[in-house]
């Protein structure tokens, strides 16, 4: 039948030779060289007849057949003695305490038959909770710590390292040597350091203690400002790899305590941040955001206690910014000046005497002068918090405190914060001694100097000249790899420990797994190597009867104790505010390019750069994953490459630009990624990227391995470019040069800069003032379509003929809004800061495959839950002299200085649900509670339902992730990391489509546990994994039937909203109407 | 009678084949006789008097009973040996101390029974076999009742098929038969004989338009066959495929820890997690400690089971204390879901409040070893799901009633209450029962 009609795209195909167009129509673009094999006898020679081929091949066909049919035995084996407390199939929960030197938190673990599987705040007890929501706050960092535990390049137990070499080593041999090692030292005359991070432990304390008594003099006041230079022959040394000396050493010299204060928020009518990233690392964020978002909610606000009003000055757009009601951006030179002008502002108000006036651009400065009304108004009622670790600007952050009365309202300094208690200068002092060669034996616990420190190379130098040198880490990473011994420490999981985070409160860590392999915690090795045979845990026990005297069974079941904190006076604030304004000013000087080095809501000081779970965590502004990148403003950056907005937007296709960036003699190329909002001229880095680049092994996700095995980092290492100046380290670079390279570098983003496009069922943000006015339909109109139809009985049909989008549909009603359950859940914007800690814990719940860097970049990651991020735009429907595909442009692009939202978004479970209906199969379909199901058993992949789903929330498996392929990524594969899944939920293979579920495990658990005891389900029984790892109660879940439950008292609320309502889609999810206290001359999108 | 001879040449095999039919149906039809009444006075007999030493077919401390009158015959007299078995041994008989002495020398007690009464008991033990062996082979299948009838019909189709093809093929014979009687008297010469298959090949030729829905018949009769069976892959248990009975590492025996007539455990004193957890769990050994330690000896295997169990938690019964040498036992699990099912115990056991029979199947009277009874299909399960009703109404459970007083209290749910209430009752399916993300997630 074929037609002998020709058809010639090109002449050239006329020419049988050589066609280019024929060369790409062909399947195989070189002939195959069939003839060449059966010229050369390759059949023939073959003892393989066709006949034969065909035999085996039915062979095995059938053979594979039959033996699919025999189902394989399958083995069981039980407990010999069950202990009384597992029942298998029934998660136990225990109370414990995170404490990393950085984040602390109450929390309780799950685990099933003996295996920690989940983190979460502790709902009864710790300064995590909020007693509103009778939640516990943990962010992304502390509820996928569970998961390292599972890490397969952890140490299995104590060995011995000499020339590059590591030798595993018996506890017994670590013991002798390590102890001959002290001896040595100690009569050699030489001093024994210890550097920890921040120790709030009194039983490590006690500890330490108890090794300084064994081996040197304790001259040592406990005091970290003055512990390295006194004498002792044990000296103890605390170092934060991001420090906050400088506001120890201005509390030092203000309070005369070497001390981080403790803020209470939740008194704070006016807060302000200046480069201090509160909500999300900077100090102690677990208690911040709770208190914060406590005063957010609109609902809430009294005369007596208003919504709070936050002002941000930043260089970068952090996540705290975003939050803000009023952010400006303000370059790091800028910073001591501002400070100085609130100072000079607050002071002249309140008839202070004054530190001299800042020098200012004029929006900034009459920016500083509103914020400065707005703190005299909320006098005693506000704080002001500086991230600028210097101690000239932070003397003069304590002044504008003190002035406004805020010492014993909002910050607490006669009970101050036990946090953050390092000393830069201590630390800066160590690494001369090590070089001197007066330490002769130096442990190291939970701190990681040859990597964090600018001057590593001279730390490692250092190190080698210690005749002993031990690390307690749980890896052989970038110090422990130089130490002699590694001695590891057990994971927290693994670990007895006590804390005191607060004057008064005792919160106890408990160990909720045997230890996985032969590590001993550093507590009982210091009590070892002191001769002490205590187990760690009677230890601890002892130790705490001891100060507190309180039940350890009850304290440890509670997770903590709660006693009453001696009150104390505070200590009158006394400052040399010249002295401060002239070392504030030491050394500023506005550079031509400016740099801002910070720490990531994911991995933080690069503590946990382990964690597939937190490097997959999407960034909270520029949802960039797996790297670190040079954050720079768009207008900066389309400078410097001549490239268009357009052509600058990262996607799978477009890779970043390289951009060339030299401080203090340091030359990096990093990927430049647009970030709206960064002050002008100034780029911010992330730190704790780029381990592992000399082949230690820190566990596989923070260094990916080439095909060749050679280390291949995730992002690079910005330590170096982090100066001690005076006695601080610091953050900030007045003088970088930066510079285009013409290269690409490929990143993984999970979404571009986007903003709202004006489309007002998708982001809807109003102000305080309106929404005072209680009239929703101002601020929260419910969308309408025109129908042909003369509705409004003017007599005619035309464009005012409007109905509301709910009162059309295609659908018939669903009985589910009056009868059973109808799970939902009301997502209030007012309390979601965009943490991400809700996607860190829907990743543990629901056994959330991670995908790797180069599958984000292809759009595949599998996150059920992400937050989505809008930037306004300059430009708006209604704005007049631009045409329409002008205005459509204009909304695009992100403006300078954008309001930043956050939308948590998952499965809507929609009513009506476009997915449901398109599938060929049925798989996903619709319950009687309101939960759109999935049958991942049922799903052949024709993905029709994520096309057909205006959320995009589904994803699909494009690989079978669970597989050795992804085995550098994903832990869920190797045998350790598997350890970690949820077994209630079951593991998705490659062609199944999955999505958010509601956690319906959770709820098939919660109404079975009120059938069991036949009542009907409380609400608040049944919680969603984010739900319950928002601890601000910015996701609220329940039963919409129950007329009583907090989630129907979000959805009745009159800012709850329903996302692309004009689709008709009828979600069981609602979203309320963020509100921002924002007043006149704020840039705000009403 | 020339046609019957015919017929006989032709065909032998036909005549042989219906004889072994009838033969065979009337074998069907008789049984082994046993006295009842000689039996059950004689089982009732022996659990009373002899049980705890002896079983009726099998050594236990005492030898198998069964046989005892052969192995006695003309070596003494069996009853006073039963009687008073030391008297018997002093009286001199070499037959009664050789046993004495192979037995262990343990002294079995004087029986109060009369001459009859030992002859029930033998009676009861050489019968006890056939009987045992006669009423499993039924117990094989699911229902016995319900799987007879199935099956017997299908007997009886077969046979009238079988009789009908018979007759059919010995008509056809007549018929070609009569034909050429008919042509032989016109003088026409005989056709040559075709054969069955050769006649049916020449009705299909002349009679193409019914042998093709023959034929189509045929095929789609095959089709639906193959699609039904293939429905049986993988799946073990039901009443239409074997059981799947796994050999285990410990010969444990459901039906004597918790038969009725035995020891009549509750289930859940082993299985305890089935009341709170999705897992019925198997018992971890110590659970089996609470009596073994005590009880080292079993009526059907004795001493040899028990001792595996104490291999497994370190015991040492001499000693009677605890070694602290564990060894795990690896057991062959019988009841397997596939990952992507979630079941829950605790939902059927506690909420429900079913037997455990109602899917496990008489695991205490009739399961030895233990065997997976129900198909554990999804259909299975939906079918149970469909017609199980679920009392929400005037229940002492709080949950239901809450259900219940938001089904009657708007008018959505009054509708929805009437649609479920069309059968008169609330089944489970009606609660949502049928849906995925109950099991699937």
């Amino acid at each position: 039948m074929s037609s002998t009609k020709r058809y010639w795209q090109d002449l050239s195909e006329l020419d049988p030779a050589g066609s280019p167009v024929k060369a790409t129509t062909a399947e195989f673009n070189e002939p195959m060289p069939l003839d060449q094999v059966l010229a050369d006898g390759g059949i023939a020679g073959s003892t393989t007849s066709r006949r034969d081929f065909l035999k085996f091949l039915g062979f095995s066909v059938g053979a594979a057949t039959l033996a699919a049919c025999e189902a394989p035995v399958i083995k069981s084996i039980p407990y010999v003695n069950k202990p009384e407390e597992i029942t298998p199939g029934v998660a136990n929960w225990y109370a414990s305490t995170y404490y990393d030197g950085e984040d602390f938190a109450s929390v309780l673990v799950k685990t099933r038959e003996g295996r920690p599987i989940h983190v979460q705040g502790n709902p009864r007890f710790g300064v995590n909770r909020n007693p509103g929501t009778g939640k516990s706050a943990v962010n992304a960092r502390i509820n996928s710590s569970v998961l390292s535990l599972y890490d397969s390049e952890r140490l299995q137990g104590p060995a011995e390292v000499s020339e590059g070499n590591m030798a595993q080593r018996s506890w017994a041999d670590a013991d002798k040597a390590i102890g001959d090692g002290l001896a040595k030292a100690a009569a050699a005359g030489k001093r024994i350091v210890i550097l920890t991070n921040t120790v709030i432990s009194p039983s490590t304390k006690e500890a330490i203690n108890v090794f300084k008594a064994k081996h040197g003099l304790k001259l040592n006041t406990g005091d970290p400002a003055v512990s390295a230079s006194v004498g002792g022959t044990v000296d103890h040394v605390q170092y934060d790899p991001v420090s906050y000396a400088g506001i120890a050493s201005a509390n030092l010299k203000t309070f005369g305590k070497w001390a981080f204060p403790s803020y209470d928020l939740t008194k704070a009518d006016v807060v302000v941040g200046i480069g201090a990233d509160f909500l999300s690392n900077w100090g102690s964020t677990t208690e911040n955001t709770w208190q914060y978002t406590s005063r957010r909610r609109p609902e809430d606000a009294t005369t007596a206690r208003p919504m709070s009003r936050h002002w941000q000055f930043e260089s970068r757009m952090s996540m705290t910014g975003a939050n803000a009601d009023k952010r400006v951006a303000v370059r790091p030179s800028q910073m001591p000046q501002l400070v100085l002008a609130l100072h000079d502002a607050i002071a002249s108000a309140t008839g202070n005497s004054g530190a001299g006036k800042g020098q200012l651009p004029e929006g900034i400065a009459a920016a500083a002068a509103r914020c400065a009304k707005d703190l005299l108004a909320a006098k005693g009622k506000s704080v002001v918090m500086c991230g600028v670790n210097e101690e000239g600007v932070q003397v003069l952050v304590n002044s504008i405190n003190n002035m406004l009365g805020n010492y014993g309202t909002t910050i607490d300094m006669a009970n101050e914060s036990p946090f953050f208690r390092g000393n830069d200068a201590a630390m800066a002092q160590l690494v001369k001694d090590l070089n001197a060669g007066t330490v002769g034996a130096i442990l190291i616990h939970g701190v990681n100097p040859a990597y964090t420190l600018p001057n590593a190379e001279e730390f490692k130098a250092g190190l080698k000249k210690a005749a002993l040198s031990v690390s307690f880490s749980s890896h052989a990473d970038e110090t422990a790899s130089l130490c002699n011994w590694i001695t590891p420490d057990h994971h927290w999981l693994e670990s007895w420990g006590d804390h005191n985070p607060k004057a008064g409160t005792f919160a106890l860590t408990q160990p909720t797994i045997r230890p996985l392999f032969d590590t001993r915690q550093w507590g009982e090795s210091l009590l070892k190597w002191s001769g002490q045979d205590n187990d760690w845990r009677s230890f601890v026990q002892t130790v705490f009867k001891g100060t507190t005297g309180a039940s350890w069974e009850q304290s440890l079941h509670d997770g903590a104790y709660q006693g009453n904190a001696a009150a104390k006076e505070a200590t009158a604030f006394t400052a040399d505010l010249a002295d401060a304004a002239r070392r504030a000013m030491d050394g500023v000087k506005e550079g031509e390019w400016e740099l801002e080095v910070f720490t990531t809501e994911a991995l933080a000081s690069g503590l946990h750069a382990n964690n597939p779970w937190l490097q997959e965590l999407p960034d909270p502004i520029t949802k960039v994953t797996w790297d670190n990148y040079i954050s720079i403003s768009p207008e900066d950056l389309s400078a410097l490459t001549g490239k268009s907005f357009k052509q600058l937007y990262i996607g799978q296709e477009s890779p970043a630009n390289l951009l060339r960036v030299t401080v203090n003699g340091i030359s990096m190329e990093l990927p430049a990624v647009m970030s709206p909002g960064q002050a002008p001229k100034t780029i911010s880095v992330a730190l704790g990227y780029g381990r592992g680049a000399n082949g230690e092994r820190v566990g596989r996700a923070a260094c990916l391995r080439n095909p060749d095995g050679s280390p291949a980092p995730v992002g690079q290492n910005a330590y170096p470019w982090t100066t001690l100046r005076g006695n601080t380290m610091r953050y900030e670079a007045m003088e970088a040069t930066v510079e285009p390279t013409g290269r690409t570098y490929a990143i993984a983003l999970t979404q571009t800069q986007m903003t709202g496009m004006d489309r007002g069922s998708i982001v809807k943000e109003t102000t305080f003032t309106v929404w005072a006015l209680n009239k929703p339909e101002e601020y929260n109109p419910p969308h309408t379509l025109r129908v042909h139809e003369d509705v409004n009985k003017d007599g005619v049909i035309d464009a005012r003929d409007q109905v509301p989008a709910t009162s059309i549909n295609l659908w018939a009603e669903h009985a589910i809004a009056e009868t059973g359950h109808r799970w939902g859940m009301s997502i209030d914007l007012n309390a979601c800061i965009g943490c991400g800690a809700c996607i860190t814990a829907c990743n543990s719940e629901n056994n959330i495959s991670v995908v790797g860097k180069d599958e984000v970049r292809r759009s595949r990651e599998m996150h059920w839950l992400r937050i989505d991020r809008y930037y306004t735009s300059d430009t708006h429907e209604d704005t007049e002299g631009l045409s329409w595909a002008g205005k459509l442009a204009g909304m695009e692009k992100p403006s300078a200085d954008p309001t930043v939202i956050f939308i948590p978004m998952m499965c809507q479970h929609c009513n009506h649900a476009p997915c449901e209906t398109v599938c060929p199969v049925a798989a996903t379909t619709h319950s009687e509670e309101g939960l759109n199901m999935m049958a991942y058993n049922r799903c052949i992949g024709t993905r029709y339902c994520a096309n057909n789903c205006p959320y995009k929330v589904r994803r699909f498996n494009w690989f079978n992730y669970v597989t050795e392929d992804f085995s550098q990524v994903n832990p869920a594969w190797d045998e350790l990391g598997r350890m970690v899944l949820n077994p209630d939920v079951v593991v998705r293979s490659r062609g199944v489509m999955e999505k958010c579920t509601l956690c319906v495990q959770r709820i098939q658990e919660g109404k079975l546990e009120a059938k069991k005891e036949g009542r009907p389900v409380k609400d608040g029984d049944v919680q969603t994994a984010c739900s319950a790892a928002c601890g601000y109660g910015a996701i609220t879940f329940g039963d919409l039937n129950d007329t009583g439950s907090a989630v129907r008292a979000g959805r009745d609320n009159p800012r709850g909203y329903e996302m692309l309502e004009e689709v008709g889609t009828a979600p069981n999810v609602t979203y309320l109407v963020k509100v921002r206290n924002a007043a006149e001359g704020d840039n705000h999108q009403a | 009678m020339f046609l019957v001879h015919r017929l006989l040449k032709r065909s032998p095999s036909l005549f042989s084949t219906a004889a072994l039919l009838t033969f065979l149906l009337v074998a069907g039809g008789a049984s082994a006789q046993v006295d009842q009444a000689q039996y059950d006075s004689g089982e009732k007999l022996f659990k009373a008097n002899c049980g705890s030493c002896h079983k009726p077919d099998k050594d236990m401390t005492g030898p198998a009973v069964a046989g005892a009158t052969e192995r006695w015959d003309g070596k003494g007299d069996l009853h006073l040996w039963i009687k008073d078995s030391q008297g018997y041994i002093k009286s001199g008989n070499a037959h009664a101390k050789e046993i004495f002495e192979k037995w262990n020398k343990i002294v079995m007690p004087t029986q109060p029974l009369s001459t009859e009464e030992i002859d029930a008991v033998l009676y009861y033990a050489d019968h006890f076999a056939t009987v045992n062996s006669s009423k499993a082979a039924p117990a094989g299948a699911a229902e016995p009742a319900a799987a007879a009838t199935p099956t017997n019909n299908w007997v009886w189709w077969a046979i009238t098929g079988l009789l009908f093809l018979v007759v059919l093929v010995s008509l056809g014979g007549v018929r070609s038969q009569l034909s050429n009687a008919v042509r032989e008297k016109h003088g026409l010469p005989a056709e040559a004989p075709l054969g069955t298959w050769g006649r049916i090949r020449r009705w299909a030729v002349r009679n193409k338009g019914w042998a093709s829905v023959a034929v189509l018949l045929i095929v789609v009769w095959l089709v639906v066959m193959l699609w039904n069976w293939m429905f049986n892959i993988g799946v073990y248990g039901g009443d239409k495929v074997a059981h799947y009975k796994p050999s285990q590492p410990i010969a444990f025996d459901h039906s004597l820890h918790a038969g009725k007539d035995n020891l009549n455990i509750n289930c859940q004193y082993c299985h305890s997690g089935a009341e709170k957890s999705r897992h019925a769990g198997i018992p971890s050994a110590n659970v089996c400690m609470n009596c073994h330690q005590a009880i080292s000896e079993g009526p059907k295997t004795g001493t040899a089971e028990i001792a595996k169990i104490y291999e497994a938690v370190g015991w040492d019964p001499n000693a009677m204390k605890y070694s602290g040498e564990q060894k795990p036992i690896v057991w062959n699990k019988v009841h397997n879901l596939p990952d992507h099912v979630y079941f829950n115990h605790s939902q059927h056991v506690a909420v429900a409040k079913l037997e455990c029979q109602k899917c496990h199947g008489p695991v205490d009277t009739e399961m030895d070893q233990v065997q997976q009874w129900s198909p554990l299909t999804m259909r299975w399960c939906l079918d149970c799901h469909n017609t199980t009703e679920v009392k929400v109404a005037g229940t002492d459970n709080g949950y239901y009633e809450e259900i219940h007083r938001r089904l009657t209290q708007t008018p959505m749910g009054q509708r929805e209450l009437r649609k479920y209430l069309e059968d008169e009752k609330i089944t489970v399916r009606e609660l949502g029962g049928f849906e995925c993300a109950k099991c699937h997630y």
